[in-house]
């Protein structure tokens, strides 16, 4: 996508009814009720669509909504098998999927890789191959190279749902992350007359952290853009390696701003998302100190106070309190860190139905 | 409209009058009964019938909406996931005598579907169906308590209800299938 | 006769076999020794060139540089033969016939075998292996700089310069230490031998993937900055300026450059008289590393961003573009071309480096570095001469005369142009025709190429090495 497309204003709060019928967002699909989504693998989020990005947003409203009753569960991928294939330690975000495929009815299969052949040193390759012949439709994988989906994709027949591939993408993440954003900054009006503006537009959205290592910032830096924010990256300049680069060439020609200077990226922001600072960044000689990261790019509620009074604070999890993030400000009132759980499980939902659509 | 006009607006507004009498003289009442619209036509003529019962009744019966794309029988089989357009059912189903509203029956698969939904909510007491054009073909069997008209079709035949709050206009016509329709699509799941 | 008639002839001839008669007429033919390109004919009989006929005028007629072209045998400074050790990925006898396939006649195999070629007995099992083939390419082979090419202790290079190596290096390691690098370059000038460096200092690239530049970051791959080639290459050129104070006869040889930065050193350092000479690949020259994003433009003809140029056509990530140095922004690409174009660069080395799926089929970051470029390095350079980015004649001189130079008379080869009365050492190609890189075409082993699928220019219809028949098109 070269151009930020308006947004459907699609802002639905809780309380209305999700859908009112004749709303133009709502019946812009074709007679024939044919999705515009064609992609059969999810690996990157840098080529979808303003249109499939919205497409998402709605599908993951419906999902709330199935969440949201007595039985939280549909047959749409009844006798569909996904496998569930982690190379990195993480519980929130494997659970997440496994909570997201049997809430559509399908077959999971879920494995650490550090439990299975893989340590003796199965190749990736023989291990899709192995997960193919026993029957998986889809595969969600993570992994810790970067671009191993792609390669998983080239030889599986199914559907491949990138959830994580070394520094460079997290799909389901970056679309939870807007979804939950989309809940509760509502859009800015549109004149009359005037089609509705992008989803974020005037809405600045800031990054703050350990940019260089983080897969959640390269795929928020497409759907942030996309939805026309005024998105700054902002941490110590050994972390913002290359991303000047990046910014001033644009994602997909659409520009960002990045600074060192944390006062000047937090001042009026409508939306800030703390990123994870790991140990071993220390080790590797980028950063003096974690007390020093605290100290110069902590977001704590003094640092917070320059941005405006209802902005919302995220984070990816999990949290380093009192590292990159203060407690009380990951617990106050500008904190939706707990919303993005519950949305991860229905945007996984409707990733998972939307890909499951296109099995030839 | 490009093909054959089968009801009128006017038409249309009878059959819907009419259903609605019939609703509340089944149940010898309007205690107990709920509407649930089909998405996407089914909504806007449930809330017709609501509204019409309140004129006659002075009762205001609760009206829910309700997706049942996710229950399809048919999601494997076709090319591309139908859009979502969303469930609100603002009430408790249990003991209550569910109308389901949609706006064509045709194989009966869409309320197989949508009976398979709604008892994901709870147990209603009873559930009928109330529809505004029959076109026959039945797959399963599956019947309507109360219909707007019946319309003998093929099955080389498509028909389109137009309703002022989804359409602009209101009105059903029948047309030959284009050529090459062959994709079951929600109006031929029916 | 024409080409294509006298190479008929010799349809049943077998590899190895000494060629009785071979007539090509009206061929355009480049040597680049005297200078002389035009059309002409060559006339080879029992394995000596008998005669090269340049025509004039009328009977030149119909004959240009776009048809069937006649160049010597095209010399490669730097191939990874695998041989002994690595025998999965390539064989001596398959690295040969690729060659053969590419046009090389001569091929220099590079040290880092197991065990390294640290002294003349792994020497001797190279030559065995390479007589056993059958194969006519003359094989030479570099000696390792350090013992097992561990960067600590010289290795035995007297024994090595006389076994007949031509030249020492530790590729595909750096000589980390400078102290080494001084004292291998004085001692192997006075031997009359360069020392031959892969410039990278470890430092900078430890852990790195691709370029550290605007594709890296977007793909999240570790980025090798350029100053890791840079600095490498001032400080070889430093620890150089040094040693021939002393050992006039010190000689400096840089393979693979890959960076405008470096390659702007080296112009300086030649201007200032410093006995350096470099090379570099036609991967670096052809392909950018927009290629890792799906782009497969080539360098000339890149655009700004692969992900709105629309040049994305393949899948991102494709392990077979792995390679050290790795491939480079358009414009370090062009400046490798601009290299060849004015001399700075005086070879195209193929960096040959072939690998069995097991190191290749894997996700990027495990992929084991390298290209099987032998037989793709001809089609690369002939498209940039096609698209007007390089004279023909600098591509034959690149491939011939310069690393021949080079070689300084280590090769039985005594000249790299034709000759009357010597050896028939020449490949003849088809401008006019084209060819699809498959793995069923490339006679490698190892034949990973990201050029799989892709169609190249120009078709090798006969390479001659020592007079006898190397590889014939079939």
């Amino acid at each position: 996508m070269s151009v930020a497309e308006p947004m459907a204003a699609a802002g639905a709060s809780a309380s209305e009814p999700i859908v009112a019928p004749g709303t133009p967002e709502v019946d812009a699909a074709p007679e024939t009720q044919s999705v515009p989504w064609s992609h059969r693998h999810l690996l990157d989020v840098d080529r979808l669509t303003a249109d499939e990005i919205d497409l998402v947003m709605r599908t993951t409203d419906a999902m709330r909504e199935v969440l949201a009753r007595p039985i939280a569960k549909v047959p749409a991928l009844r006798g569909r098998n996904v496998t569930i294939l982690f190379y990195e330690a993480s519980t929130r975000t494997r659970v997440s999927f496994e909570v997201a495929a049997k809430n559509l009815s399908a077959d999971v299969v879920n494995i650490a890789a550090a439990t299975s052949s893989v340590t003796k040193g199965e190749s990736l390759v023989d291990t899709v191959r192995t997960i193919e012949a026993l029957g998986a439709d889809m595969l969600v994988m993570r992994h810790p190279a970067s671009g191993a989906p792609y390669l998983a994709a080239e030889i599986f027949g199914g559907s491949v749902l990138n959830g994580g591939d070394g520094w460079h993408a997290h799909p389901t993440q970056a679309l939870l992350d807007l979804y939950t954003i989309r809940e509760h900054l509502p859009p800015v009006p549109a004149a009359p007359g005037e089609p509705s503006p992008a989803l974020l537009a005037g809405r600045k959205v800031v990054i703050l952290g350990d940019l260089l290592h983080s897969r959640v910032a390269r795929s928020n830096i497409w759907t942030l853009t996309a939805a026309g924010a005024d998105l700054w990256l902002c941490g110590p300049s050994t972390l913002l390696r290359g991303f000047e680069a990046w910014a001033s060439r644009g994602a997909a020609g659409r520009r960002f701003t990045v600074t060192s200077d944390i006062d000047a990226a937090l001042r009026d922001a409508d939306v800030v998302m703390a990123l994870r600072i790991q140990r071993e960044r220390m080790a590797s000689g980028l950063l003096p100190s974690l007390r020093e990261y605290a100290a110069r790019y902590g977001l704590t509620r003094t640092r917070l106070a320059a941005a405006r009074p209802d902005v919302v604070v995220m984070h990816p999890g999990p949290m380093n309190e009192g590292v990159e993030i203060a407690p009380d400000v990951a617990a106050g009132p500008n904190s939706v860190i707990s919303g993005q759980v519950t949305n991860g499980v229905a945007v996984r939902m409707a990733l998972l139905y939307l890909l499951a659509g296109t099995r030839t | 409209m490009s093909g054959r006009e089968i009801m009128t607006a006017d038409e249309i507004r009878r059959a819907t009058v009419r259903i609605s009498h019939e609703i509340v003289e089944k149940q010898a009442g309007t205690a107990g009964l709920a509407l649930v619209g089909i998405q996407r036509r089914g909504v806007p003529l449930a809330q017709r019938i609501a509204e019409s019962i309140d004129e006659h009744e002075g009762v205001r019966l609760p009206v829910g909406a309700l997706d049942i794309t996710f229950y399809r029988d048919d999601l494997s089989m076709i090319a591309q996931q139908p859009v979502v357009k969303g469930t609100d059912l603002p009430f408790d189903l249990n003991g209550l005598t569910i109308v389901l509203v949609d706006d064509v029956l045709y194989t009966g698969r869409t309320i197989r579907a949508a009976m398979d939904a709604l008892v994901d909510f709870g147990r209603p007491q009873a559930i009928r169906l109330a529809v505004l054009v029959d076109r026959g073909h039945r797959e399963l069997p599956i019947r309507a308590d109360h219909v707007g008209k019946n319309v003998p079709t093929s099955r080389e035949e498509v028909v389109r209800v137009h309703l002022a709050e989804t359409d602009g206009t209101d009105g059903v016509e029948i047309e030959r299938a284009p050529a090459g329709y062959g994709a079951p699509t929600v109006e031929a799941v029916g | 006769m024409t080409a294509g008639a006298a190479l008929d002839r010799l349809a049943a001839g077998e590899v190895g076999a000494v060629i009785a008669e071979l007539d090509i007429g009206r061929a355009w033919l480049v040597d680049p020794v005297s200078g002389r390109e035009g059309a002409g004919e060559l006339v080879v009989r029992d394995g000596m060139i008998e005669a090269i006929t340049w025509l004039e005028g009328d009977e030149a007629a119909g004959v240009d540089p776009g048809g069937i072209v006649v160049a010597p045998g095209f010399v490669d400074l730097h191939a990874h033969l695998r041989e002994p050790g690595d025998e999965d990925a390539e064989t001596i006898a398959t690295g040969l016939a690729a060659a053969a396939h590419g046009g090389f006649t001569t091929v220099c195999a590079m040290p880092d075998t197991t065990p390294a070629l640290d002294e003349p007995g792994v020497l001797a099992r190279v030559r065995a292996a390479a007589l056993a083939s059958g194969s006519p390419i003359e094989l030479l082979a570099h000696g390792a700089v350090t013992v097992g090419r561990a960067g600590e202790q010289l290795a035995a290079l007297g024994e090595l310069a006389d076994a007949g190596v031509v030249g020492f290096t530790d590729d595909d390691a750096p000589i980390a230490m400078a102290a080494i690098l001084r004292n291998a370059l004085a001692y192997a000038g006075a031997l009359g031998l360069p020392i031959v460096d892969h410039a990278e200092d470890r430092a900078l690239t430890a852990g790195a993937e691709a370029h550290d530049g605007y594709v890296a970051t977007v793909l999240g791959l570790r980025g090798w900055p350029a100053a890791a080639e840079e600095s490498a290459v001032a400080r070889d050129l430093a620890v150089l300026a040094d040693v021939v104070r002393d050992v006039p006869g010190a000689r400096l040889h840089l393979t693979h450059l890959s960076t405008a930065g470096a390659l702007e050193l080296v112009r300086r350092a030649k201007a200032a008289g410093l006995p350096v000479t470099c090379d570099v690949t036609p991967h670096h020259v052809a392909l950018t590393d927009a290629w890792l994003a799906g782009s497969r433009s080539w360098a000339w003809d890149a655009g700004a961003d692969p992900w709105t140029d629309g040049s994305a056509v393949a899948a991102p990530y494709d392990p077979g573009l792995r390679v050290n140095p790795p491939l480079r922004p358009a414009a370090d690409a062009a400046a490798c071309l601009a290299a060849l174009v004015d001399g700075t660069a005086d070879a195209v080395a193929t960096d040959h480096a072939p690998h069995t799926s097991v190191d290749t089929d894997v996700e990027f970051g495990a992929a084991a570095p390298g290209i099987s470029g032998l037989e793709t390095a001809l089609g690369l350079l002939l498209a940039a001469v096609d698209a007007g980015r390089l004279p023909l004649a600098r591509v034959v001189a690149a491939l011939t005369a310069g690393p021949g130079a080079i070689l300084g008379g280590r090769s039985r080869r005594r000249s790299f142009g034709f000759v009357e009365g010597a050896p028939a050492d020449l490949v003849v190609f088809d401008r006019s025709d084209r060819w699809t890189v498959t793995p069923e075409a490339l006679a490698s082993k190892g034949a990973r190429s990201p050029l799989i699928g892709r169609e190249l220019p120009g078709r090798v219809l006969l390479t001659v090495a020592d007079g006898r028949l190397a590889f014939e098109d079939a």
